[in-house]
């Protein structure tokens, strides 16, 4: 009997510690597994349209091509995960001395309910301009604008 | 009672050994899903990546036929729009399948697209823009690798089939993998004369059409000797498809004249002789004669008048300054430079100005070989008219493991 009861003593909490290890464990697994595949949609989508914009910019600032706005829808996902995502950037000059005759735009977007945030970089030439505003993946309207003027700037900007 | 405690250890040891396995093979599955998802970012990225080399000029948009480091990385033709890139773009990127080749005398390292000999692609270091420097520009420095690799379409086979009374050469032209048929060979046939003080050269212009299986027969009963040394370029041109090749025959490959890109914003080209870039016995000053071709719009080829210094002699050895010539053009076109060590040595070589002018191919970029997983991507280009295939390989520099 005393030799049941020992039994008894060890195994019965190690099989409530496996009621929640088992959970805990596959609950770990699952979250890092999640965060990952978010992590990677979003710079998925963030990298194609850093690429989107640089073409655009491109395209225009072609000698041929006169002063007008071009608006491109983008074929990224609405959602990651039912989760939207929107999209912030800013536009700088380059101080370093070999690159002293371009701008990067810093596009910063983020993953909303989740925290996620991912940074894509598009180097722009000296003509491009940035106007600021929000990409918003779910809305009915989203775009990426960009404007030539007379003088040859390039306005880029998000619509939508 | 032993019974029962042999039961409960059996039972806790399998329970145990069910979760860990449960455990692992759920872990292995979770990776095989993030690797297939990074696998497919990675695709992704490959189609965008060579979108932006190949459909953005760069910055400034005309770098390839200047001496500035450019700003933006991109490879399309400023004067153009889509898939067409600037052979003079192309012909910046420092290569990474030929052996730099050093010269001594400007103490300059060349970038080496060269292939075989007497077509050569030398380009000095100080003009040629590195891998580093595009990794950098296109934003993948430490992220991603790649290598870029631009290939013709349009093959040219040229072979001597038979060497004087008359010279037979046959030309056959494939595509990938069919014969070219009634397609339209236009070829410059340049033959070198020795007896002069300096190298003199005959060309012969001429167009001819293909058979049903891509071949095409040339003769020239002018050549008469079979130490004759000649150069044949031909373009071959169906449907919009064209390609190039060429071939030549010399009397002399021990002492010759070296083509160096120098400037190419100036169009300055250094002519050496071999021996001071890879020595060799019983070396001779040596005569040249320069001359250079391109294709005209209605794709035949025209000679292009070079300045004073197209006749020159270079000599080996120290004391001995190397000699320019300059190319007064920024359209694609082939440098023939006909040469003579002695009354019955002599030969020509070719170097393409604009890498399409001889559809040389290029790689640029890391090789992908040994690399844990590699996207590739193509698109089908136009390089000043000739028809090329972009094939751009990227990988992972960060790893594939869940957890980052």
């Amino acid at each position: 009997m005393p030799h049941i009861t020992i039994e008894y003593a060890i195994l019965v909490p190690v099989l409530i510690l496996q009621i929640f290890l088992f959970p805990l464990t596959t609950g770990w697994l699952m979250n890092t597994w999640v965060d990952s595949r978010r992590s990677l949609a979003l710079q998925e989508a963030a990298s194609h349209l850093g690429s989107i914009m640089q073409q655009m910019y491109f395209s225009l600032s072609h000698d041929t091509i006169l002063a007008g706005s071009v608006t491109q829808k983008p074929d990224v996902p609405l959602y990651i995960e039912n989760n939207p995502y929107t999209g912030n950037a800013t536009l700088r000059t380059v101080v370093d001395e070999a690159q002293n005759s371009s701008k990067i735009l810093d596009i910063t977007f983020r993953l909303e309910n989740t925290g996620i945030t991912t940074t894509t970089r598009v180097i722009l030439g000296q003509n491009a301009l940035w106007k600021n505003s929000t990409f918003v993946s779910n809305s009915a309207n989203t775009c990426i604008v960009a404007e030539k003027f007379e003088n040859g700037t390039i306005l880029l900007s998000f619509g939508g | 009672m032993a019974g029962s405690t042999i039961d409960h250890l059996v039972s806790v040891t399998a329970f145990l050994a069910a979760i860990l396995i449960f455990i692992s093979l759920f872990n292995q599955i979770l990776q095989t899903a993030a690797m297939y998802q990074r696998h497919r970012s990675l695709a992704m990225k490959c189609s965008d990546l060579l979108d932006n080399m190949l459909l953005s000029p760069g910055i400034p948009s005309d770098w390839g036929q200047t001496n500035v480091t450019p700003t933006g990385f991109g490879l399309q033709d400023p004067e153009f729009t889509q898939y067409r890139l600037s052979a003079f773009s192309l012909m910046r990127l420092l290569s990474s399948v030929g052996a730099p080749v050093y010269y001594p005398k400007t103490n300059q390292w060349y970038s080496n697209v060269t292939v075989g000999f007497g077509n050569f692609l030398l380009t000095s270091f100080s003009e040629a823009i590195n891998y580093s420097t595009a990794s950098r520009l296109l934003g993948i420095n430490g992220t991603y690798g790649f290598q870029l690799t631009i290939t013709p379409i349009v093959t040219l086979s040229i072979s001597e089939i038979q060497s004087k009374e008359p010279l037979r050469i046959a030309v056959n032209v494939t595509g990938r993998g069919f014969p070219l048929a009634n397609a339209a060979v236009s070829y410059c046939f340049l033959t070198v004369d020795l007896k002069g003080a300096y190298p003199a050269y005959k060309t012969t212009y001429g167009t001819v059409y293909t058979d049903e299986k891509g071949s095409t027969l040339l003769e020239f009963s002018e050549i008469t000797k079979e130490d004759t040394s000649y150069a044949l370029i031909a373009y071959a041109q169906l449907s919009g498809l064209i390609g190039v090749g060429y071939h030549q025959r010399v009397s002399s490959t021990g002492q010759y004249v070296m083509p160096f890109v120098d400037n190419i914003a100036e169009g300055r080209v250094i002519i050496a002789h071999s021996w001071d870039v890879h020595g060799g016995d019983n070396p001779a000053e040596i005569a040249y004669n320069a001359t250079f071709v391109l294709l005209a719009e209605d794709f035949t080829l025209r000679e292009v008048p070079l300045g004073a210094d197209k006749v020159d002699k270079v000599n080996y050895g120290e004391g001995q300054p190397y000699k320019n010539v300059t190319i007064p053009t920024h359209n694609p076109g082939i440098l023939v430079i006909t040469y003579k060590k002695s009354a019955v040595e002599g030969g020509v070589i070719m170097m393409p100005w604009g890498i399409s002018a001889m559809a040389f191919p290029v790689v640029f970029g890391e090789d992908p070989s040994g690399k844990e997983w590699v996207a590739t991507d193509i698109r089908q280009v136009i390089v000043n008219d000739i028809a090329y295939q972009a094939t751009l390989a990227l990988w992972s520099l960060e790893g594939y493991q869940v957890i980052r």
